[in-house]
């Protein structure tokens, strides 16, 4: 079937015109021009990569990164894979409802969030106080200005970015697989493991690359929670830029950054994609 | 004199691929002209063409004498029906179909009027209130109706206007087309791949095949007069038996098949001489079945394979003696019907108008 | 059966329980800062010992944060309009153009929303030095339209996708101009997802922190950047009483968007 009102005049391109133009002037090019920063500041060559890759201050941001990024994801998942389930199949006024609170979440103001996991978890927060009033702690547990606080305050905020997509993957799997695996004489936990949990792979797995991704390049949470001891490589860059005015530095850990979120979303159109629809 | 609308060999490509071949085509004010055709055949590239939405790579078309091609779509002063439902959903029935008046900047009152009257036409008074998404797929289709004639164009344009609607609306909805065409004399042209649509409807129906027209011509026309054995197969339902050209004379062929047995006089369509490959088309209902065989070159001995009760008629489904498979009806009520049985062996016989020869290329 | 609730038995209740646990995790720190706004603890002890509007009275007397606030809005509201205008135009041709890449060009509109913004935020902040226009609201504006102008794109191709051109074409054959079948047809059509991505991109630019923080200067900063400066030196319950009425306005915008598909789907 034709499509009567595609190929009559023109073929559309200048509408796309204004938001390229503003995207190459403003995106494109400060981005290309701060990745070439750090091969040519402060003098040509790759002594940025070689000072990044080669001290031992920037290998633990480095491993900051990927851990606390690594733990979000993993304890993010966990979380998500019931929550998502219950949501597919609860009763529609249940699931509204849950709904309603995981989008007020989402949509309430960044650091908002992050100020009220602030006050939370400081010494004297309500956290460390009902912990001590149940008698689990004596003394008042080191929660911010730690990666402990930044994972937390990170877990609440990916988590609805790994329950929506994954909902959506479990809503799409026909139940009547699961009453033949039923049939076929599986138990829950057997019908859960071997057949729902593999069905709902592709959807985990590209959920969990995206909450890795947004980790690791995380700005706010970060450094509001971890303090300055706890730096994280979006801080790196920023640091380096603002503070040092350093940016050849800057632009060679911004290129790191670019890269493994480039390369993440490669693995992910490659493989995932396929994937789910195969 | 020059025919109300021409359209005059029109050819569209898109890279290599060939969407319409030399379409030449006239039609008569106040037709009812139906392209009928397998999808892909070109029948809707022609009729976007005439619309405007596309531009032919070769070819004319020409309205009481003037080409319109150059004319932009919204000044064509066409009417036209789609095949999904394209009523503006943020407006009213009645605002919809206002809505060629508007922007051609009418009267209040004269919008109000030919409003009322479009309504009418489709039998939808008093509906100028309701909303699009508040109404069944047959009366959307109506209000586009109303809305493609509200400007009294000179042509309407349907493309497969009711695909989307189950048959029995579908069979109500033709009537309504019918009765419309009769009351306004507008000239229609009919996009539709559903044979019994176009027979029901049309004054004339222009087979499409592969981006060309194969055969103009009224139903009946068509049904006993195939040109080409694509028309033959389009139309009604038809066996083909394979096999080769024996004698060629007078517009006539006889054919020799691969048992040796043959038959004479049948009307041959294209080209042939002695020796070439060919087809013998009969229709199930003209095909007779008997005991005994028939006249001489108007018969062929057969083998039931199968017997299908169907109410009205029982379908017999047999084999020639070289293997190939047809069908033949039987009326309710037949003699030979309840007295046949699988595994006997009887003969078919025809008029000899009832067959045709096809060659094939 | 693990796929229908009635059916899970015990496991019903274990995945309730994990969904309600989940819910309060997700709601009580935004309880807990309207709570602590309330509070008249300067100290933030909760629950507080008694309740008082002094934080919003500070809030509200301090120019600092009304200023801070009115500039957010006007930001917001620019960049809603550059946004969904450049996100409309970008839309028609993604969705009813016929150049080759269109998909490659949707992939590269929409990258600024999956590149860390940090790295968006630092590469703007150098262009910015050099063209000064860093601590201007033209400066803000492309910041945030940069980043809003994705979600905009992702709802108006939505929209345009479920919105049949065939309904174009037909306004055209009514004898419509090309233009005037896209404003009177089209546009509102898909009024619905315009509306959509104009609240998405005043909320991205209103509640966006970390090219703010890049772009703002002393005498020109958002409201985000203003309760980041402040927290960064403590944690007074004026940023309790600021957050308050950030997602009051949130929750506002939310129950529009909610109002309007509701009214898209009658």
């Amino acid at each position: 079937m034709f499509s009567a009102a595609a190929p009559r005049r023109g073929s559309g391109l200048g509408f796309a015109m204004p938001a390229i133009l503003l995207l190459a002037a403003f995106f494109v090019i400060p981005v290309v021009f701060l990745l070439t920063r750090s091969v040519t500041e402060p003098q040509l060559g790759l002594q940025n990569y070689a000072t990044l890759v080669g001290s031992s201050t920037y290998a633990k941001v480095f491993f900051n990164t990927f851990f606390v990024a690594g733990v979000v994801t993993l304890v993010t998942v966990l979380i998500a894979f019931p929550v998502a389930w219950a949501l597919a199949i609860m009763p529609a006024r249940w699931s509204s409802v849950v709904f309603a609170i995981i989008l007020l979440s989402m949509w309430t103001n960044l650091l908002a969030r992050t100020y009220a996991w602030m006050v939370l978890l400081q010494q004297t927060g309500l956290i460390n106080r009902m912990l001590k009033a149940v008698g689990l702690i004596d003394q008042p547990l080191q929660l911010t200005n730690n990666l402990v606080g930044v994972t937390i305050g990170m877990v609440y905020i990916m988590l609805p970015f790994m329950i929506l997509p994954l909902m959506g993957v479990i809503k799409k799997i026909d139940p009547a697989i699961l009453q033949a695996a039923a049939l076929c004489g599986a138990t829950k936990w057997q019908a859960l493991t071997r057949v729902l949990v593999p069905l709902a792979t592709p959807g985990i797995a590209s959920g969990a690359l995206m909450v890795f991704v947004m980790s690791l390049g995380y700005f706010v949470t970060p450094s509001l929670l971890g303090g300055t001891a706890n730096m994280m490589l979006a801080e790196l860059i920023a640091q380096q830029v603002q503070s040092l005015v350093n940016w050849g530095m800057g632009g060679a850990a911004a290129f790191l950054l670019l890269l493994v979120t480039l390369g993440l979303y490669a693995v992910q159109l490659r493989f995932l994609d396929r994937k789910e629809t195969a | 004199m020059t025919p109300f609308l021409h359209i005059n060999g029109i050819r569209k490509t898109y890279g290599a691929v060939v969407a319409t071949d030399h379409v030449e085509l006239s039609i008569a004010e106040g037709e009812f002209m139906t392209f009928l055709g397998p999808s892909g055949s070109g029948k809707s590239t022609t009729l976007y063409i005439l619309a405007g939405f596309q531009d032919p790579t070769a070819g004319d078309i020409k309205l009481r004498g003037q080409s319109i091609l150059q004319t932009p779509s919204h000044k064509r002063n066409i009417g036209m029906v789609f095949q999904r439902y394209t009523l503006f959903p943020h407006l009213s029935v009645g605002e919809n179909v206002a809505f060629p008046l508007r922007v051609r900047r009418m009267g209040q009152d004269e919008i109000a009027q030919k409003v009322k009257r479009a309504l009418s036409l489709v039998r939808l008074d008093g509906f100028e209130d309701r909303m699009p998404a508040k109404m069944s797929g047959g009366q959307q289709q109506r209000v586009a109706l109303a809305r493609a004639l509200v400007y009294d164009p000179p042509v309407l344009l349907m493309d497969e206007p009711l695909s989307a609607l189950d048959k029995k609306l579908r069979e109500e909805i033709q009537f309504e087309i019918r009765r419309i065409h009769q009351e306004t004399g507008v000239t229609i042209l009919y996009v539709t791949h559903d044979q019994e649509e176009a027979l029901r409807l049309s004054d004339r129906i222009a087979i499409f095949n592969k981006g060309k027209i194969e055969q103009v011509g009224t139903g009946p026309e068509l049904y006993a007069n195939p040109a080409t054995h694509f028309v033959a197969d389009f139309i009604g339902d038809s066996a083909f038996l394979a096999g080769e050209l024996a004698s060629v004379g007078q517009g006539r062929a006889g054919l020799r098949f691969a048992d040796g047995s043959t038959v004479a006089a049948v009307p041959l369509h294209g080209q042939g001489m002695a020796g070439q490959a060919a087809e013998l088309m009969l229709r199930p209902e003209r095909i007779e079945l008997t005991p005994e065989a028939g006249p001489e070159g108007a018969s062929l001995p057969v083998m039931v394979e199968d017997l299908t009760f169907l109410g009205n008629n029982t379908t017999v489904s047999a084999r020639t003696g070289w293997g190939a498979a047809l069908t033949v009806r039987l009326n309710f009520g037949h003699p030979l019907a309840g007295r046949i049985a699988r595994g006997d062996k009887l003969h078919i016989r025809w008029a000899p108008e009832a067959a045709h020869a096809f060659v094939r290329g | 059966m693990l796929l229908d609730f009635d059916k899970l038995g015990a496991w019903k209740w274990a995945l309730s329980a994990i969904c309600a646990v989940m819910s309060l995790f997700l709601l009580l720190p935004i309880l807990f800062i309207v709570a602590l706004s309330f509070g008249n603890s300067r100290w933030l002890i909760f629950p507080p010992p008694g309740w008082t509007l002094k934080w919003y009275e500070e809030l509200f007397a301090d120019p600092r944060w009304i200023g801070a606030a009115l500039t957010s809005a006007k930001i917001g509201l620019i960049v809603m309009v550059f946004s969904v205008a450049l996100g409309l135009l970008a839309s028609l041709a993604l969705v009813r153009g016929s150049f080759k890449g269109r998909e490659v060009l949707r992939a590269f509109f929409l990258t600024p929303m999956v590149l860390p913004v940090v790295i968006v935020a630092v590469a703007l902040y150098a262009a910015f030095l050099r063209l000064g226009l860093n601590g201007t609201l033209v400066g803000f504006v492309i910041a945030h339209v940069i980043v809003a102008l994705p979600f905009a794109i992702i709802t108006i191709t939505g929209a345009l996708e479920t919105f049949d051109p065939a309904i174009e074409d037909a306004a055209i054959l009514c004898g419509a101009s090309p233009w005037e079948a896209r404003l009177r047809v089209t546009l509102p059509g898909i009024r619905h997802g315009l509306f959509s991505a104009a609240i998405f991109s005043f909320l991205i630019s209103w509640d966006e922190v970390v090219l703010a923080i890049f772009m703002a200067s002393p005498s020109l900063q958002t409201l985000p950047v203003k309760v980041w400066t402040t927290l960064r030196q403590d944690l007074t319950p004026v940023i309790a009483a600021a957050s308050t009425l950030l997602v009051a306005l949130t929750v506002l915008l939310m129950i529009a968007a909610a109002v309007l598909r509701k009214g898209k789907s009658e």
